[in-house]
């Protein structure tokens, strides 16, 4: 399967308002400032549009982290 | 939208930040829900059309309150959402006797009233008119809400004024469908009920009111004439070949563009004519043909001629004395549609559709798009007689109605000190809130029981209610003793929910004269600052205390209690105060 990572970052860096340069795989809601509460909706609409997926409602709260967010997309692309 | 995906539409805002500058057009977007993801959806729209953007959005259903603060926004967009409404109410919508659903609809008309008075000098307010279409209901039965909801919509159409449109979503939700409009899970999780479809369908229905108030809506439209208003080529097929018969499946089709193109002509748009051909083959068919609907008479500016047509465009443009940009043109050649382009960029260009009988549609959405058709004498005289009405109401009249409408919601809040039941809520608020808190220290369920169980800290809160509802515990204070005379505000804060009603004045006063009754002198209390909290970098001064120094931006406060005078709220009463 092609690697989610790139369009995950530059989803990430277009919703945070920070350069791509600053995500990694241990970018969390802890190492980004600007990922409030708004912001974090607001990156699971523009996941679900990228990818063409729908987030199950339970998962939405939990995806707090780039590891997690990842894992979650790749389970969700799996079940097509 | 040029159907961007929202990170798109991100990515594209940062580059278009940089090339649209000027002077902001400032919208103001006030809600009843959340609608955050549609603030970067609208700047893109506005940077695409030249205009530098200013959005802002509102606190969380705060409408009629946040009304009175955007005097100078060049546009504001209401989302009074029936969705919240019927969730505010105590009981289920259907089970509301007929005397409970006429005070929320008074409530709601009086709310209206005030938002119209409120927005009089606003260049241009969109209220989206109330829609029963996201509540489940039958095919044959209806339900108490969709009646409830053609109510309050005859209501805003009754009263709404000259500077007021009136936005249908059901348009939108009928073109999605309501699985593609509204999100059942954000809704539940975070009261945010559009889909990012829905916004971006919104804000392209809305471009003709940014249009009108930007000036940049259309004037003319010019057609091209051999298979644009009629089927065929005159100087080959002649007049008898030609078709625009009412009567055959192709001919009908150009009928119906020109019985819109005479409508149009008579509601003040330019109707020309810009053609290749030799002049006289044209005019005869103008004055002789008997399907010919249009007539000299409708027609303002004629160019037929073998001149290019971009010379001919901009030469109609100059004898109209109107912009080259308030041209619309439509022609059936690719080659033509692309020259014009090219050449004239700023010209809007329609190429009669292939799928023929999609061609009247295509006209249509141009013309509710670009022209503005809604301006009778008769309307024009009514919406003059309200914004007189509005303009005779001076400032501080506008302020006493909204005290008057704030003491018809018979606001009472419940103050309690040291529950232990409380713990959970007031932990989870410290983490939560963000605007109204003046420290933004967040604090676990044992820290918040430890400051209760003490003697020398306090933890308050308070609960608010009014005549509609029930808005829970949504204010905290906590207060620290430094020594037998003197104590500390360490946290005050208050849900988004619940501001614009002076609530944390009265809960603040109670709390103050609760401390100068148990005998501190003096009450010391700071505001840090977050990106989140500046509406209430001034709390304090409006409290009464003073400023006693500043460092890295940290307010740092005290009041003498002998000195505080006490701050009364007429509209809000005390229903309980418990200590424990």
């Amino acid at each position: 399967m092609e690697s989610v990572q790139p369009k995950i970052y530059q989803l990430m860096s277009n919703v945070f308002e920070i350069p791509i340069e600053e995500i990694s795989e241990e970018s969390s809601i802890d190492s980004i400032p600007s990922w409030d509460s708004i912001r974090h909706l607001n990156l699971i609409l523009a996941i679900e549009e990228e990818f063409g997926i729908s987030i199950p409602d339970e998962e939405v709260g939990n995806l707090v982290n780039y590891k997690l967010i990842e894992l979650t997309i790749n389970e969700q692309l799996g079940k097509h | 939208m040029d159907n961007l995906k929202y990170s798109e539409i991100l990515q594209q805002n940062k580059v278009l930040k940089e090339k649209i500058k000027g002077e902001p057009f400032k919208v103001s977007i006030l809600s009843n829900v959340t609608v955050n993801s549609f603030k970067e959806i609208a700047e893109y729209s506005l940077r695409l059309n030249g205009i530098n953007p200013a959005v802002e959005i509102g606190n969380f259903d705060n409408i009629v309150q946040d009304s009175a603060n955007c005097k100078d926004a060049n546009m504001v967009i209401i989302f009074y959402d029936m969705l919240n409404v019927a969730d505010n109410i105590t009981v289920f919508f259907e089970d509301m006797d007929d005397a409970a659903i006429q005070q929320v609809v008074q409530k709601i008309y009086t709310e209206i009233d005030l938002i119209f008075r409120n927005l009089a000098d606003t260049p241009a307010v969109i209220f989206n008119k109330f829609s029963s279409l996201l509540f489940p209901t039958g095919f044959i039965q209806s339900t108490k809400l969709e009646q409830f909801v053609t109510n309050l919509n005859a209501y805003l159409e009754k009263k709404a004024p000259r500077n007021v449109s009136l936005g249908d979503i059901n348009k939108i939700i009928a073109k999605l469908g309501t699985r593609q409009s509204f999100d059942a899970r954000f809704y539940n999780s975070s009261k945010a009920p559009y889909t990012l479809s829905f916004f971006k369908e919104y804000i392209s229905v809305l471009e003709p009111v940014v249009f009108r108030i930007t000036g940049k809506l259309k004037k003319a439209i010019i057609f091209d004439c051999d298979n644009t208003l009629w089927k065929g080529i005159i100087g080959e097929d002649g007049m008898t070949k030609i078709d625009m018969s009412p009567t055959s499946a192709y001919g009908k089709v150009f009928f119906e563009v020109q019985r819109i193109a005479k409508y149009l002509s008579k509601n003040g748009v330019i109707i020309g004519i810009c053609s290749k051909n030799n002049p006289e083959d044209v005019e005869e068919v103008l004055a002789n043909h008997p399907d010919m609907l249009l007539k000299n008479e409708d027609i303002v500016i004629k160019k037929i001629n073998w001149t290019d047509k971009a010379t001919n465009l901009r030469e109609i443009a100059k004898e109209l004395n109107i912009g080259i940009d308030s041209l619309v043109f439509i022609d059936d050649s690719s080659f033509e549609i692309n020259l014009i382009k090219e050449q004239l960029p700023e010209i809007v260009t329609l190429q009669v559709p292939t799928a023929i009988y999609e061609y009247p549609a295509g006209v249509l959405n141009y013309v509710y798009k670009y022209f503005d058709l809604n301006s009778n004498e008769e309307d024009k005289k009514r919406t003059e007689a309200y914004k007189q009405e509005f303009q005779r109401q001076d400032e501080s009249a506008k302020f006493q109605t909204i005290d008057e409408y704030l003491a018809s919601l018979e606001i009472q809040l419940e103050i309690i000190k040291d529950d232990n039941s409380q713990i959970p809520r007031i932990s989870q608020l410290t983490q939560k809130t963000n605007q109204f808190n003046l420290t933004t220290i967040r604090y676990t369920e044992s820290q918040v029981e430890k400051f209760m169980k003490e003697d020398n800290s306090y933890v308050f809160s308070a609960s608010v209610r009014d005549k509609f509802g029930d808005s829970g515990l949504t204010a905290v204070c906590i207060i620290t003793e430094n020594e037998a005379t003197s104590a500390t505000v360490d946290t005050l804060l208050m849900s988004c929910r619940v501001i614009g009603r002076n609530i944390e004045t009265f809960f603040m006063d109670h709390i103050l004269n609760f401390l100068k009754e148990k005998g501190y002198d003096i009450v010391y209390a700071k505001y840090i600052p977050t990106a989140k909290n500046p509406q209430v970098e001034s709390f304090y001064e409006k409290m009464g205390f003073s400023v006693d120094k500043t460092e890295n931006g940290v307010k740092y406060y005290s009041l003498q209690a002998e000195d505080y005078q006490g701050k009364k709220i007429g509209y809000i009463k005390a229903a309980a105060v418990q200590y424990n």
